[in-house]
């Protein structure tokens, strides 16, 4: 499994980074951490990367290397980076220039090879969408600041599950909530859920929420299966059935110490575009991490 | 009755080849909504009926300006595509046959903006901001706001005769040195790497109105003055003009930003970069004074031959004696300039020509002057006025030289006689203190990280208001005694 955790400024970025981390090793994925830069006018575009590489040659880190830095040492204290050297620091690295706006930090010295510390330039829905199309990440990670537009044309345009880290908290203990229904993306997320729930010891709030039809057999056979499943797995969970209007009542069953996963919405891109859907209103309302399976 | 989403959900569950597909498309639209608007805003204009009093080849040359304004200002498609449609568009509208759109393609402003771009990237890979700071610590190094003072007005002599685009390559590795471990979690560390990087920033900036080299929106104005108004201007007169304005700006430049940065500068390490840079090689030694006689036969050939030869063609000189001494190789400038900007300023030249040409410019100024007529000021100050915030403004929405390239036709035919309001206008143009946008200097400021758009705008506002104010001043109390 791949995971892409975007980070910005190093005051806003712990707690994505963090909760980033506790999932890719649930998953013993292959991590990058990108930090997308400011995206540069097309008039000025060359004189910035000549800037840059003066920065470079006169060992002046060139903008966003200092938040890589801050990355590299915060998983360094969190031990989330197995480092066989200890006389290695971030300063001997070099930067590998490996396709247009893109740029890897290479460490020297023995690291953990499943890290990835990526510099990248320019607008950040386009760079997040390239960063994934080109490695096959299969969750994206990312801070609950920014615009909610941002969020909706992250869940739109890119090609893999998206998490929006908003109002984590690194040492409190955090349950699952997870809404269910008969989509595709609701499978993944109960997949997911699953393995990082065992891995963490999570327990589980399994919900489903009937809208208009209170007598709907097909949706409680689900919640009843995936409880089924989550029990076998050994896993403390709760299944719960809602009425109500699907957004309202997961946004206000969902708590400050709740990770809501829930599946993606299957659909019309073009109306999702205009209309938005269920799962992206979740995402944008819920005051707490929200991950959006696909 | 069903609403919208309703009907497009009864079509059913979808495949996923289509929504592949749909989102494909909708990802285009997204990003090339400004493209898809300016064609529409194009399309819709094109079935009005011509404005009285101008041709239909002006009427359809000034659509163009506005879907280049619209296309350059949001960036929906790359540059040279925006240079190639304004082409394509002159000869399909009719505003001008195919041979005379490549004929106004190429001219000397064309070259000059080409040299510049080239002989910067020559100069750049030297590596003479190590030399430059030796010199600028052993004549301000003595006291730290000295030396910040020192940095600002170094970086406007050199900037106004090798643009702004060369000297901030040069000049920021040098104010980054300086600020390197400075703390920005407490005000007075932040202030002081405000003021240091604005200092550099501010007197770039200014430098670049000083001569007709420090910017390619000076010599695209000369070049125009040439062509419809048969004006010289020489290198000493632009000078003569515009360097008194540029001393006024970087006092007032040293005043606004320590208001706006108050600092005690006590974290700048200047002692340690003096140890750090005063190792000397020989062979950079050697290297260093070839690039600046180079440097020094160039500055000394616009001085004295830019009327006979161009200050184009000197320019590529420049470039190609770095080339022919082997201290820059062609990938070097190959990968580093700007082939994109060197289109699209060729493209929008081409196009103000033909605004020109067609009699557009001269509607617009008509129209202009009708509207002034109405004000019970006298018109000659209102539309001085108008002009120099307009392109002022404009250009820290578009870039200066492409804001002169478009509408350098209508300063010269406000005034056709008097340079005044076509040289206002260009210096006007070369205020990019708003946005980061505006220039290579506010974008690589910004690009630092350490410069927010807010902060920048905020003191930018303060000093583009002093700036046109002394403009003005010098318009009407200097420039009369020349």
């Amino acid at each position: 499994m791949n995971i892409l955790i975007a980070i910005g400024g190093k005051e806003y970025s712990k707690p994505t980074l963090d909760l980033g981390m506790k999932i890719s090793n649930a998953f013993e994925a292959t991590t990058t951490i990108a930090y997308v830069g400011k995206k540069i006018s097309q008039f000025s575009e060359k004189d910035v990367s000549v800037v840059h590489q003066n920065l470079d040659d006169r060992e002046l880190y060139r903008p966003g290397v200092r938040t890589l830095e801050w990355a590299y040492d915060f998983l360094q204290s969190k031990n989330y980076i197995e480092q066989q050297d200890n006389n290695i620091t971030f300063n001997d690295h070099l930067l590998i220039d490996e396709e247009n706006s893109r740029m890897r930090v290479l460490l020297k010295g023995n690291h953990s090879n499943k890290i990835d510390l990526i510099l990248r330039t320019g607008e950040i829905i386009d760079q997040l969408r390239s960063e994934v199309e080109a490695n096959n990440h299969d969750i994206t990670i990312i801070g609950g600041g920014g615009n909610k537009g941002m969020h909706h044309k992250l869940v739109q345009f890119i090609d893999s599950s998206v998490m929006v880290v908003k109002n984590y908290s690194v040492n409190k203990k955090y349950k699952i909530l997870l809404p269910v229904n008969n989509s595709l993306g609701s499978n993944k997320a109960i997949e997911i859920a699953q393995q990082f729930a065992k891995s963490k010891k999570l327990s589980v709030e399994i919900i489903t929420v009937l809208e208009n039809k209170p007598s709907d057999e097909r949706l409680k056979n689900i919640l009843a299966k995936t409880k089924k499943r989550f029990t076998n797995a050994g896993i403390r969970n709760t299944a719960t059935v809602l009425e109500g209007n699907p957004i309202e009542t997961v946004v206000k069953y969902a708590k400050d110490d709740s990770l809501v996963m829930l599946g993606v919405s299957p659909k019309n891109p073009i109306l999702k575009y205009f209309f938005g859907s269920k799962p992206i209103s979740i995402a944008q309302q819920c005051n707490c991490p929200v991950l959006i399976a696909k | 009755m069903l609403s919208f989403p309703d009907l497009l959900n009864k079509f059913g569950p979808m495949n996923e080849s289509y929504k592949i597909i749909s989102s494909s498309m909708l990802y285009w639209f997204s990003q090339k909504k400004w493209f898809v608007f300016s064609v529409l805003l194009a399309i819709f204009l094109l079935n009005l009926s011509t404005p009285i009093g101008l041709t239909v080849a002006g009427y359809h040359s000034l659509i163009i300006l506005l879907m280049v304004f619209t296309l350059v200002t949001f960036e929906p498609i790359p540059f040279p595509a925006i240079a190639l449609l304004t082409l394509v568009l002159q000869v399909l509208l009719g505003v001008a046959p195919p041979d005379v759109v490549a004929a106004s393609f190429m001219n000397d402003a064309v070259l000059f903006v080409m040299g510049s771009l080239m002989f910067a990237i020559a100069i750049v890979h030297q590596g003479l901001d190590i030399r430059l700071a030796k010199v600028i610590i052993k004549m301000f190094g003595r006291n730290k706001r000295l030396f910040l003072a020192g940095l600002m007005t170094v970086s406007a002599i050199l900037s106004s005769f090798l643009g702004e685009h060369t000297i901030i390559a040069i000049m920021l590795p040098i104010g980054l040195s300086v600020i390197k471990n400075v703390d920005t979690t407490q005000t007075d560390g932040k202030n002081a790497v405000l003021l240091t990087l604005f200092s550099v920033a501010y007197g770039t900036i200014i430098g670049s109105i000083g001569t007709p080299s420090g910017g390619a929106r000076n010599v695209i104005m000369i070049n125009y003055l040439q062509e419809f108004s048969n004006i010289n201007i020489d290198y000493w007169e632009w000078m003569r003009h515009a360097y008194p304005i540029l001393i006024v700006q970087l006092i007032v430049a040293y005043f606004v930003l320590q208001f706006a940065f108050p600092t005690t500068l006590k974290n700048i390490q200047i002692q340690g970069y003096k140890k750090k840079v005063a190792a000397s090689n020989t062979k950079n030694n050697i290297n260093h004074l070839f690039s600046s006689l180079i440097i020094l036969f160039i500055v000394t050939s616009w001085f004295l031959f830019n009327e006979e030869f161009g200050l184009g063609i000197i320019a590529l000189c420049g470039a190609l004696i770095f080339m022919i001494c082997g201290m820059v190789s062609w990938e070097v400038i190959n990968k580093n300039t700007n082939w994109g900007v060197i289109l699209l300023f060729a493209a929008t030249i081409s196009l103000g020509f033909q605004i020109n040409d067609t009699g557009a410019s001269s509607w617009m100024v008509e129209k202009f002057n009708g509207m002034l007529a109405l004000m019970p000021e006298s018109s000659l100050n209102l539309s001085w006025s108008f002009m120099a915030i307009l392109t002022g403004l404009t250009a820290n929405f578009f870039t200066s030289s492409a804001t002169i390239s478009l509408l350098g036709p209508m300063a010269i035919e406000l005034q056709p006689s008097d340079i005044s309001f076509a040289l206002s206008a260009a210096i006007a143009s070369g205020f990019s203190f708003l946005t980061v946008i505006s220039s290579p200097t506010a974008m690589i400021i910004y690009s630092t990280g350490l410069v927010s758009t807010r902060t920048f705008f905020k003191v930018g506002l303060l000093m583009f208001t002093s700036s046109i104010a002394i403009l003005y001043l010098m318009s009407k109390f200097y420039w009369v005694t020349l």
